[in-house]
């Protein structure tokens, strides 16, 4: 089998033989780890389209409630909450994790670590077979009889857990089955990353030589597994509370739905890390490149994402703080939560530290690299608010919890996600993306997203209910509708400022330059290989590391940065 | 695959086996306190565990990463239970 | 850490077994999440130990002693292919299949005369839980017996993928482990 040849051995001469494969094995059924990964891409991308026309949907409603939507329908207010939790659940787990884990970690993770291919190549072919079954159950859950789930993308119990309290019975059931897709696409997928980094590392490749990105996946992952466990036992007792009748989150049976919210949470924080870590790496991984400097403090990256992974298991609660949980949990969970930042800050200003006094290239990657890098940093900031119980009492379930997860999520999956995208569009396609149109997309994005999401914290401090359709039947928000028109306004602008980047990508994937394998002159290992690789990724020997993956404008060498894999005769050091 | 490595012997870790599975039922029926007897009780069962992790799934042979991979997801169930302690046994509805 | 370059990184431990490895730490999350929830919610209350003692101690014990036989008998298949022994291998699959099934043909037994008395999944939270927990572990059963039976069937042609014996081994085991404390959990306390 020429997949197993392949994937055979790190390190070894192995002997490719191009066989020639035809349409179905190269494009459909591939278990080539970069096909795999653009896959994972096109997948993300066209769910982020569903995810984004909810988005308007949404946001259409709100600005100018109970009036027909143009191009979509009236929404009114039941339909508007199976609208949010399908824009929740499609974003988080149906683009986010798709692109920021499917995507750049199958295209990646061989190419940074210097392996042939995954460790388990069909198990990484089943993966995304899997979630793309995922995603037509999720989709298919909009035509059942009582329409989509609508509970919220966190599902609440006891509203989630008897067919009657929503209307919802075989939209929601659908919903849950997406999520089981999806957990198992996913555990597959991270059992593979933590596989092949373990064991089919380039030699020389040693741990601290590995990209900042591939300890973030590999965390992600870990991180991923570990934490999933006790919700999909969650979801198993909510289809049963469901289908079967039993009472696991229903309190007139002898349940308690605080459960489901434990279960949920423990979970949903490490989740957020899940997506986030990835970004950060992406957005590490273009710095370094653009400022022509090595990565400030790569050591203290790795062990602040170390300390994140660790804390993110210890602070889940402060999603609770007003669920009736006993008040004696608050002020520990506040604690764990405002420490979490303390890496997190590492991290940040380690990148902030890499800008310092670097020759810095505008290119269109390190703008989305540099506007994550900020965007984030106000999430962070409102996160402090949310994070810590007296504060939190009084934003809670508000609209300033909104724009805060925006910033946090939307500014990893879109200005971190992009960063990548045009950062490796190159290695994956072979061809340049366009410049102008590129930058023309940063600052429309740049600009929109503030605007969209910045007001909704103004509207969170004025009292606007995170889930409600309709802000006009209250006396008190009627003041505060003009900013929700502007932010309307906004996100549709947001929406329609991501047509230079498809424009871009449908254009430049037919016509763009053809890329040279290494066109920003980049020292990491997926540089080294054609662009875009070959079945195989290197010809007949794997290359061999020397050097960690930032030593750029070294003294030693007259070119400005030298590839992991160059040997220098004498070294000092 | 032909790993000639010394192994336990596999039967008498099944007769172990069986025979904390008969003391368990036995410590059930006796005549102590109840959290005495619950406490016998997990410690055999874990004590079993233990005996099939060690020899069947050849932990005893294993380096730290595996043994890490096994032993973390159990630290994070038993602290994932203990912080639940609070909002249901503590609690009285 | 950074010390030779021409150092290789080889696999030293099979890519399957750290595989299955992390598997089972998800899955360890699972029932950990399952039974974590089945303690708190038992403690928060009383009298789930008066619905506990209608379950059959003597039925529970007798399938615990097959779940444990298969475990050995399927760590032996184990073993036999270490010795290239293949009609081992097969002899003691078997073996671990059948005894799978049979622990599957009690359970339903047990189920069944549950039932018939009158304890349905809704009855009260203990039931929720039992139903929920046993439910689970069995389909968890079903799935090792399916792999075992295509290890079997695979053998017939020789030992080319017998190394998968000792991953599926490891699945079987920790199902196994997962009802060492299922068995206390519901029916001795
Ligand atoms: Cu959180």
């Amino acid at each position: 089998m020429a997949e197993s040849a392949v994937a055979a051995g790190a390190g070894e001469v192995v002997h490719v033989h191009p066989e020639e494969l035809g349409f179905w094995r190269t494009y459909v059924f591939s278990t080539d780890h970069k096909m795999i990964g653009k896959q994972y891409l096109f997948l993300g991308l066209f769910m982020a389209v569903v995810g984004g026309l909810l988005a308007y949907a949404i946001r259409w409603q709100l600005a100018f409630p109970d009036t027909e939507v143009p191009g979509w329908g009236f929404v009114g207010p039941e339909d508007y909450n199976a609208l949010v939790t399908m824009h929740g659940t499609t974003m988080v787990f149906f683009v986010a994790m798709p692109i920021l884990l499917g995507a750049f970690g199958n295209f990646l993770i061989p190419l940074m670590i210097g392996a042939r291919d995954m460790a388990f190549p069909r198990l990484n072919r089943l993966s995304f077979w899997t979630l793309l079954g995922g995603s037509l159950v999720l989709l298919s859950s909009f035509f059942v009889p009582g329409g989509a789930a609508s509970a919220g993308w966190t599902g609440y119990a006891p509203l989630s857990a008897r067919p009657i309290y929503t209307g919802v019975n075989w939209g929601l059931n659908l919903w849950l089955l997406a999520h089981a897709i999806e957990f198992a696409s996913f555990l597959m997928g991270g059992v593979n990353f933590l596989t092949t980094v373990m064991i089919m590392r380039a030699p020389g490749m040693t741990f601290f030589r590995l990209p900042i990105l591939i300890w973030q996946l590999l965390t992600a992952a870990v991180v991923f597994l570990l934490s999933v466990g006790p919700l999909i036992a969650g979801a198993i007792m909510l289809l049963m509370d469901r289908i079967a009748g039993t009472s696991f989150f229903v309190p007139e049976g002898g349940g308690d739905p605080l459960l489901w919210q434990h279960l949920f949470w423990f979970f949903g924080h490490p989740e957020v890390y899940v997506v986030l870590l990835p970004a950060v790496g992406l957005a590490a991984e273009a710095l370094p490149v653009f400022c022509r400097k090595p990565l400030f403090g790569y050591r203290w990256i790795i062990y602040s994402t170390l300390t994140t992974a660790i804390l993110s298991f210890i602070v889940w609660a402060h999603h609770m703080f007003v669920s009736g949980m006993d008040p004696r949990l608050a002020m520990p969970f506040s604690f764990t939560t405002i420490l979490i930042s303390v890496p997190f800050a590492i991290m940040v200003f380690a990148m902030i530290a890499t800008l310092w006094g670097g020759s810095i290239r505008f290119t269109t990657p390190m703008l989305f690299a540099v506007g994550f890098l900020s965007m984030f940093i106000v999430g962070g900031l409102t996160g402090i608010f949310n994070g810590s119980a007296p504060a939190n009492i009084h934003v809670h379930a508000t609209y300033f919890v909104v724009g805060h997860f925006h910033y946090t999520l939307l500014s990893g999956v879109l200005f971190g996600g992009l960063a990548g995208i045009y950062f490796w569009f190159p290695k994956m396609f072979g061809r340049m993306l366009n410049e102008t149109l590129g930058k023309i997309h940063f600052w429309l994005t740049l600009i929109t997203f503030n605007a969209t999401f910045f007001p909704m914290h103004l509207l969170g401090l004025g009292g606007m209910m995170r889930r409600i359709a309709n802000p006009m039947q209250y006396e008190f928000l009627q003041p505060l509708q003009p900013l929700n028109v502007f932010i309307t306004v906004s996100a549709i602008g947001l929406l329609l400022a991501q047509l230079p980047f498809l424009i871009n990508l449908v254009w430049s994937l037919a016509a763009g330059r053809p890329a040279e394998a290494n066109p920003w002159e980049a020292a990491t290992l997926e540089w080294s290989a054609p662009s875009p690789p070959p079945h195989g990724n290197w010809g007949e020997a794997i290359p061999v590391v020397y050097r960690g993956p930032y030593e750029y404008s070294p003294p030693e060498v007259a070119q400005d940065w030298l590839p992991q894999d160059r040997a220098l005769a004498a070294r000092p050091g | 695959m032909t790993l000639e490595r010394a192994h336990p012997n596999y039967v008498t870790v099944w007769v172990w086996l069986v025979v904390l599975m008969i003391a368990a039922v036995l410590v059930s029926y006796l005549p102590l306190a109840k959290s005495a007897v619950v406490f016998l009780i997990f410690v055999i069962a874990a004590v079993k565990a233990l005996l099939v992790a060690l020899n069947y799934m050849h932990l005893k042979f294993e380096g730290p990463v595996l043994w890490a991979i096994a032993v973390v997801p159990v630290l994070l169930v038993v602290g994932l239970t203990l912080l639940l302690f609070p909002d249901f046994v503590f609690h009285h509805h | 850490m950074e010390a030779s370059v021409a150092t290789r990184t080889a696999p030293q431990i099979l890519p399957g077994k750290v595989g299955v490895w992390w598997f089972l730490a998800s899955e360890i999350m699972v029932f950990g999440g399952l039974i974590s929830s089945y303690i708190v919610a038992r403690l928060a209350s009383s009298g789930w130990s008066a619905e506990a003692a209608h379950l059959s101690v003597p039925i529970a014990s007798l399938n615990t002693l097959v779940l444990l036989t298969s475990s050995m008998t399927m760590v032996l298949a184990f073993g036999a292919v270490g010795r290239g022994d293949r009609r081992g291998v097969r002899t003691f699959l078997l073996c671990t299949i059948l005894l799978g099934l049979t622990f599957l043909g009690i359970k339903a037994y047990e189920y069944s005369s549950e039932l018939r008395a009158g304890f349905m999944p809704v009855t009260s939270p203990f039931w929720n839980f039992y139903y929920t927990m046993t439910g689970l572990h069995a389909l968890h059963v079903l799935a090792g017996v399916i792999t075992n039976l295509s290890l079997f069937v695979a053998a017939r042609r020789g030992l080319r993928n017998a190394h998968r014996v000792e991953l599926a081994g490891l699945y079987w085991h920790f199902v196994d482990v997962v009802w060492i404390f299922l068995f206390p959990l519901l029916y001795l306390t």
